[in-house]
């Protein structure tokens, strides 16, 4: 095992993920939504988020918006292709996606892409950051976007989901 | 965002919250239209398509994207693998992760499926401790599972390990299906 990067909960031997389980997420997101409608995908998320994601949450609990940053941080230099600038601003977090990994890669390999996936990184990060009293606001997608984690005391309107650009193929 | 480099672990728990949701039978459909159907359709090409062949491209690529520690050893007749260090089973191990009751059946959860439409039947056994072997022949192959140590100079089952305290032995014989397992007694 690598050294452990604090603000990752789990360790692996390698470095940088592989990116051919990218398509996997894409399918379990497909076959849960065709099985269950859009209020079961979201039940998958809000519950990723709040019970397989917990050590973030109880992370961002204990150091707050510091923390947050370190995690985006530490996971995108694990996501293979990713382009992503975190910064720490006044106010808030910013996580500039400049090139999603996931759905580059799901480019690349002329994958079908579930319409609505970009609006997991916000249901899964407001499901890991609520308790914690994280909240996040995504804007763009379909591979690029700007993702902002707030505490929730001082966080803008509700997410409107007409700012997470649908993903088309 | 969902990444991949935990993938093993948010895996393992989507597992369990299917069977939470419809049980085992919807796990098992998970593999197989998820998994084999949809996300690993890659793999349906170039094995349906090319059979032993096609096995030698994917696993070459995957296995080594994964970084797993394993030897391939393939004759016309067989395409068998020896997995030392699963990567995937080594990381829930390593990070002490477990939801679902036995992750180890995904393998064959949607490799059988795929085997089946290939025209191959499987021989496999793992001790859920990351250790693991595969023949794949033709289905209409006579030919038994090899005896410990006849194709691969590294066979997994003549490693210590393979028998190391807590290891549970689930074996498939000639199957496509992970319902085809047997567990054998500790003693095996």
């Amino acid at each position: 095992m690598n050294s452990p990067p604090q603000a990752l909960p789990y360790l692996d031997t390698k470095p940088v993920g592989a990116a051919g389980f990218y398509t996997a997420i894409n399918a379990t997101f497909r076959f849960i939504l065709g099985r269950f409608g859009k209020e079961g995908l979201l039940r998958y998320w809000e519950d990723i988020g709040s019970r397989y994601y917990r050590p973030v949450t109880e992370r961002w609990s204990a150091v707050g918006l510091p923390a947050v940053a370190e995690y985006w941080r530490a996971f995108f230099v694990a996501e293979p292709g990713a382009e992503v600038e975190v910064q720490e601003l006044a106010e808030h977090v910013e996580v500039k996606v400049l090139t999603c990994p996931m759905i580059a890669h799901l480019r690349e390999q002329g994958r079908e892409i579930v319409p609505c996936f970009c609006q997991h990184c916000y249901f899964v990060s407001d499901a890991i950051g609520r308790p914690a009293g994280v909240t996040v606001r995504v804007e763009g997608g379909a591979g690029s976007c700007v993702q902002r984690f707030y505490l929730a005391t001082g966080a803008p309107a509700v997410q409107d989901m007409n700012l997470i650009t649908e993903v088309r193929s | 965002m969902i990444g991949c480099y935990d993938f093993c672990g948010h895996y393992e728990w989507t597992f369990e919250w299917l069977r939470e949701m419809g049980g085992d039978e919807l796990v098992k459909k998970y593999w197989d239209e998820a998994i084999h159907q949809d996300s690993q359709r890659h793999a349906v090409e170039l094995i349906v398509g090319e059979g032993i062949e096609g096995m030698k491209k994917y696993w070459a690529h995957t296995l080594e994207e994964e970084a797993a520690g394993y030897l391939n050893t393939v004759t016309d007749e067989v395409y068998r693998i020896d997995m030392h260090e699963c990567p995937s089973k080594g990381f829930l191990i390593e990070n002490g992760l477990q939801q679902f009751h036995d992750y180890c059946d995904h393998c064959i959860g949607w490799i059988g499926p795929l085997m089946k439409r290939a025209g191959f039947a499987i021989d496999h056994q793992h001790n859920h401790c990351g250790q693991c072997w595969w023949e794949m022949r033709r289905v209409d192959s006579q030919d038994a599972p090899s005896a410990a140590g006849k194709f691969s100079s590294d066979d997994v089952r003549l490693r210590a390990e393979w028998k190391k305290p807590g290891a549970e032995i689930d074996s498939f014989n000639h199957a496509t299906n992970v319902d085809e397992k047997e567990i054998l007694p500790p003693s095996l």
